[in-house]
C-alpha cells in the first residue's frame, strides 16, 4: 500500500506541470494573437483617447507647450452659446435619423421581402448610393442643388420656377435640412439591406399562420416582422444615435458647418476649434463631451436591455 | 508546441513589433535632402517652380531639395500637424507672417538672424515686409511673396455698359446699381469652400473706408476695431449684402466660391470683383481673351481715404524647422528663392505668382511678363497710399475670429458693432499677451 501511495503522492507534483504547460502555452499563443491588436489599440486609440483628457485641461494650441488650466475649457465649454447651438443641431440630427432613414429602411425592406421578381435589383439600386465615396456624393448634390444649375434653374427653364430662388444650402433655415437629406439618400438603401436580411430569417411559418387568422400585411408587420426583427433594430437604432453625434464628413464638405454656424454638429465645431483656431486643448474638451454622451448611450442601452430582458 | 503553432506565435509577435515600428517612423525623403512642401494654384505654376527654384537649386550645389506637393488650401492645417508631431519638413510654409509667428513662439523654427547676415536678406527685402516677419526682434520667417487686393472687371463688360473702374464710392455705387438692373451681379463675393474669402473682403473694404492711417492706430492699440469708422466699414458690407450688390445677396454668399465669381467676371454674369493679386494668373486661363479682364486700385469707400489704397499681403513665409539637420542647407534653399530678382520675376513672368517684397524697378523686368503684373509692381512702390491685410498684419486668433465669426455680419445674426467687439476683444488679448506683430508706420 505504501509503495502504492508514495509513487502516487510523487506523481502528483509530477503530474503538475505537464498540465501547467501547455495551458501557460496556450496563453502565450493567445495573447500572441492578441498582442498586435493591443499594440494597435493603445496606439491609436487608448493613448490619443488619454491625451485628449490631459489635453482638454490645457490650454494648448497645437504646436507649443501646454498649460494646464484646470476646469477652463469645461467652464467655456459650458456656457459657450457655440455648443449649445452645435448641440442642438446633433439632437435634430438624432431624431431625424432615427425617424426618417429608420422608417423609409424598414418599409421598404418590408416591401421588399413580399416580392420574388426584381428583388436584387432593387437591392442593389437602393445600396449603391452607400458604397459611393462621400465627397463624391456631396459634389454631385451640390452641383443638383445649386441654384445657378441645379435643379431649381433646370426646373426653371422647363416653365417650373417654384424652386428658382431656394438656396438649399446658402439658406440658414434650409441648410441643415438639406445636408440631412443628403446624408439620408446615401444612408437608408444600407439600413434596407441590414433590415431584409434579418427579415429573411423569420420563419415564414409565423406568416402562414397570421394569414390563415385573417392578418393583412400591416399586421404582419406590427405583429411578426417588427418583433422578430428588434435585435437588429434596437442595435441599428443605438449606432444611430452614436453616429448621429459624431456625423462630420457630410456637413464639413457641403458647408462646413455654416452658413453662419446652422449647421455647425459638435464635431465641425470641435475641428474648427482644434485646426482652424488653433485651441486643441479647447477641442479634446469638446471631444470629451461627445465621448460621454456616446458612453452614456451605451450605458443606458445595456440598462434598457436588463430592465426589460432583452434578448440583444 | 507543434511547429504550426511556433510559426504562428512567431509571425503574430513579428508582425505586433513590425506595427510598432511603422508607428515610430515617418515617411519622407532621403535624410541627406533639404525636404519642402509645396501648394500652388495651378499644375503650371509648380512646373515652372520646380523648374526654376528646384531644378536650379539642386543643379548648382551639393545641397539637393526634395519638394512634396499639398492642397494649397489645406497645407497650413497638415504643416501645423506635422510641427506637432514633429515630422514637418526641414523648410516650413506658412499663409503667410502671422501664421509663422505662432511656430516662432512655440520654438518650432529657427532664428534666421544669422542667415539674414550672411545672405543680407535686411537690405534685399522691402523693410516692412521684413519688419513684420520679426517675432521679438528676431528674424524667424522669410516672406516669398507679396502682393495686393484689387478690382477686377470685365473690359468688354466695362465698355459695352460705358463703365469706368470706379475711384470713389460714389462711383462704385452708380455702377452697382446700374449693373443690377441689369441683371449683373455687381460684385462677385462668397465664401463656399474656403471661409477665408471672408477676409478678402473686410480687408478691402476696411482698407478702402477705414484707410491705412486709422487701420494702423487700431494695429498699434491706439484706436479701437469699435470706433465708428470700423462700424460703418462693415455696415457698408453688410448693405451691399442687403442690396443684393454683393455675391447676389446673403444665401448666395454662402455657396460661391472663388472659382464661381471668376468664371462670372469671364461670362460677363459678374461685373467687378475684389480678390488679391495672386488671381492674375486664373484669370487669364478662365477668359477665352486672357486680355479680357483688367484691375484697378480700390476705390476710396470714404471721402477721408485717398483712392487707389494697395493693402499689402504677405501669402507665403517660409521658416527653417527646430529639428532641422540641414539648417544651412535649408536657409541656402530660401536664399535661391528670393535673393535674386532676375530669378523672382523670371517666376512672376511665367506664372503670374506674386513676386517676394524685394527693391526692384521697371527695367528689370522681364520683356515676356503681364503688362498688368508689371503695372501692379510699378505702381505699389510708386505710392505711399499703402495698408494692411488682414492675414499678415492681424494676429492670429483675432484673424481667426474675423474670418469665423463674419459669417453672421453676412446672415444679420449679429451687428457690425458686436462683431467688431468680439474683434476688439481678441485683438485686446493678444496685444495683451505681446503676439501682435509690428505694422509698418503709414507713409505719409
Amino acid at each position: 500500500m505504501t509503495s502504492t501511495t508514495l509513487p502516487a503522492r510523487r506523481d502528483a507534483p509530477a503530474s503538475r506541470p505537464r498540465r501547467r504547460r501547455p495551458r501557460t502555452k496556450q496563453h502565450l499563443i493567445a495573447w500572441a494573437f492578441v498582442a498586435p491588436l493591443l499594440v494597435v489599440n493603445v496606439l491609436v486609440i487608448t493613448g490619443p483617447g488619454l491625451a485628449s483628457v490631459y489635453y482638454s485641461f490645457t490650454d494648448w494650441n497645437g504646436i507649443g507647450q501646454p498649460n494646464f488650466i484646470g476646469l477652463a475649457n469645461y467652464a467655456e465649454m459650458l456656457s459657450s452659446g457655440a455648443v449649445l447651438n452645435a448641440f442642438v443641431h446633433n439632437i435634430v440630427w438624432t431624431i431625424f435619423f432615427l425617424v426618417v432613414p429608420m422608417a423609409m429602411g424598414l418599409v421598404g425592406a418590408f416591401l421588399l421581402s413580399r416580392i420574388r421578381r426584381g428583388q436584387v435589383l432593387f437591392r442593389v439600386l437602393f445600396f449603391i448610393p452607400y458604397v459611393l465615396a462621400t465627397v463624391v456624393s456631396a459634389a454631385i448634390w451640390r452641383q443638383i442643388l445649386d441654384p445657378r444649375g441645379g435643379i431649381g434653374a433646370t426646373l426653371a427653364d422647363l416653365g417650373l420656377p417654384f424652386l428658382t430662388d431656394v438656396n438649399f444650402l446658402g439658406n440658414p433655415s434650409l441648410a441643415l435640412g438639406s445636408v440631412a437629406f443628403i446624408n439620408n439618400w446615401q444612408w437608408w438603401g444600407f439600413l434596407l439591406v441590414i433590415f431584409l436580411a434579418a427579415m429573411q430569417s423569420v420563419d415564414p411559418a409565423l406568416y402562414e399562420a397570421a394569414r390563415l387568422d385573417g392578418a393583412g400585411p400591416v399586421r404582419e408587420f406590427w405583429n411578426i416582422t417588427l418583433p422578430s426583427i428588434r435585435p437588429t433594430f434596437v442595435f441599428l437604432s443605438l449606432m444611430t444615435v452614436i453616429w448621429s453625434f459624431l456625423v462630420f464628413d457630410y456637413i464639413y464638405v457641403l458647408t462646413k458647418g455654416g452658413p453662419a454656424g446652422s449647421t455647425d454638429v459638435l464635431s465641425t465645431l470641435l475641428y474648427r476649434e482644434a485646426f482652424e483656431n488653433q485651441r486643441q486643448g479647447y477641442a479634446s474638451a469638446v471631444a470629451m463631451l461627445l465621448s460621454v454622451i456616446s458612453a452614456a448611450t451605451v450605458i443606458g442601452y445595456f440598462a434598457l436591455r436588463r430592465r426589460l430582458k432583452w434578448d440583444v | 508546441m507543434n511547429r504550426k503553432k511556433r510559426a504562428l506565435v512567431l509571425t503574430g509577435m513579428l508582425a505586433a513589433a513590425a506595427m510598432t515600428l511603422v508607428g515610430c517612423t515617418g515617411g519622407g525623403s532621403s535624410s541627406s535632402d533639404v525636404s519642402y512642401w509645396g501648394a500652388f494654384y495651378a499644375p503650371t505654376t509648380e512646373d515652372a517652380f520646380q523648374e526654376i527654384f528646384i531644378d536650379g537649386f539642386n543643379g548648382e550645389g551639393d545641397a539637393k531639395v526634395d519638394m512634396q506637393v499639398k492642397e494649397l488650401t489645406t497645407i497650413g492645417q497638415l504643416t501645423d500637424t506635422a510641427v506637432a508631431a514633429g515630422q514637418a519638413p526641414d523648410v516650413i510654409y506658412s499663409n503667410g507672417p502671422s501664421a509663422a509667428s505662432d511656430l516662432a513662439r512655440a520654438d518650432r523654427t529657427l532664428s534666421l538672424d544669422d542667415y539674414s547676415k550672411k545672405y543680407d536678406w535686411e537690405a534685399k527685402l522691402l523693410p516692412w515686409a521684413y519688419e513684420l516677419s520679426k517675432v521679438n526682434d528676431s528674424l524667424m520667417s522669410v516672406p516669398t511673396g507679396y502682393g495686393s487686393m484689387v478690382l477686377y472687371y470685365n473690359k468688354a463688360v466695362f465698355d459695352e455698359n460705358g463703365w469706368t473702374p470706379p475711384t470713389t464710392l460714389a462711383e462704385f455705387e452708380t455702377i452697382a446699381a446700374d449693373a443690377k438692373a441689369k441683371g449683373i451681379v455687381p460684385l462677385g463675393g462668397g465664401n463656399s469652400g474656403y471661409q477665408g474669402m471672408s477676409e478678402w473682403l473686410v480687408t478691402a473694404v476696411l482698407n478702402a473706408a477705414v484707410g491705412p492711417d486709422k487701420l494702423y492706430d487700431a494695429l498699434t492699440g491706439k484706436a479701437s476695431f469699435t470706433d465708428p469708422e470700423f462700424v460703418e466699414a462693415i455696415d457698408l458690407i453688410k448693405g451691399w449684402i442687403d442690396d443684393g450688390w454683393l455675391a447676389g445677396g446673403a444665401e448666395s454668399y454662402f455657396t460661391t466660391d472663388d472659382t464661381a465669381n471668376i468664371t462670372g467676371l469671364a461670362n460677363g454674369s459678374t461685373a467687378m470683383y475684389i480678390s488679391g493679386t495672386w488671381a492674375f494668373n486664373s484669370l487669364s486661363q478662365e477668359f477665352e481673351d486672357p486680355d479680357g479682364w483688367d484691375w484697378a486700385p480700390l476705390p476710396s469707400l470714404n471721402d477721408s481715404v485717398a483712392p487707389g489704397v494697395f493693402p499689402l499681403a504677405i501669402g507665403t513665409a517660409l521658416s527653417v524647422n527646430a529639428k532641422t539637420e540641414h539648417a544651412d542647407d535649408s536657409a541656402a534653399f530660401i536664399d535661391y528663392l528670393i535673393g535674386d530678382v532676375d530669378r523672382s520675376l523670371k517666376y512672376t513672368a511665367r506664372t503670374g505668382e506674386n513676386p517676394p517684397p524685394l527693391a526692384f524697378t521697371a527695367d528689370q523686368f522681364p520683356a515676356d511678363i503681364d503688362s498688368r503684373t508689371a503695372r501692379l509692381y510699378s505702381d505699389i512702390p510708386a505710392t505711399t497710399n499703402v495698408g494692411y491685410a488682414t492675414w499678415s498684419f492681424f494676429p492670429p486668433k483675432t484673424d481667426a475670429y474675423l474670418i469665423s465669426e463674419f459669417d453672421k455680419v453676412v446672415t444679420g445674426d449679429v451687428s457690425s458693432a458686436q462683431y467688431l467687439e468680439g474683434l476688439q476683444k481678441s485683438f485686446d488679448e493678444e496685444f495683451a499677451a505681446g503676439t501682435t506683430l509690428t505694422p509698418f508706420a503709414p507713409t505719409k
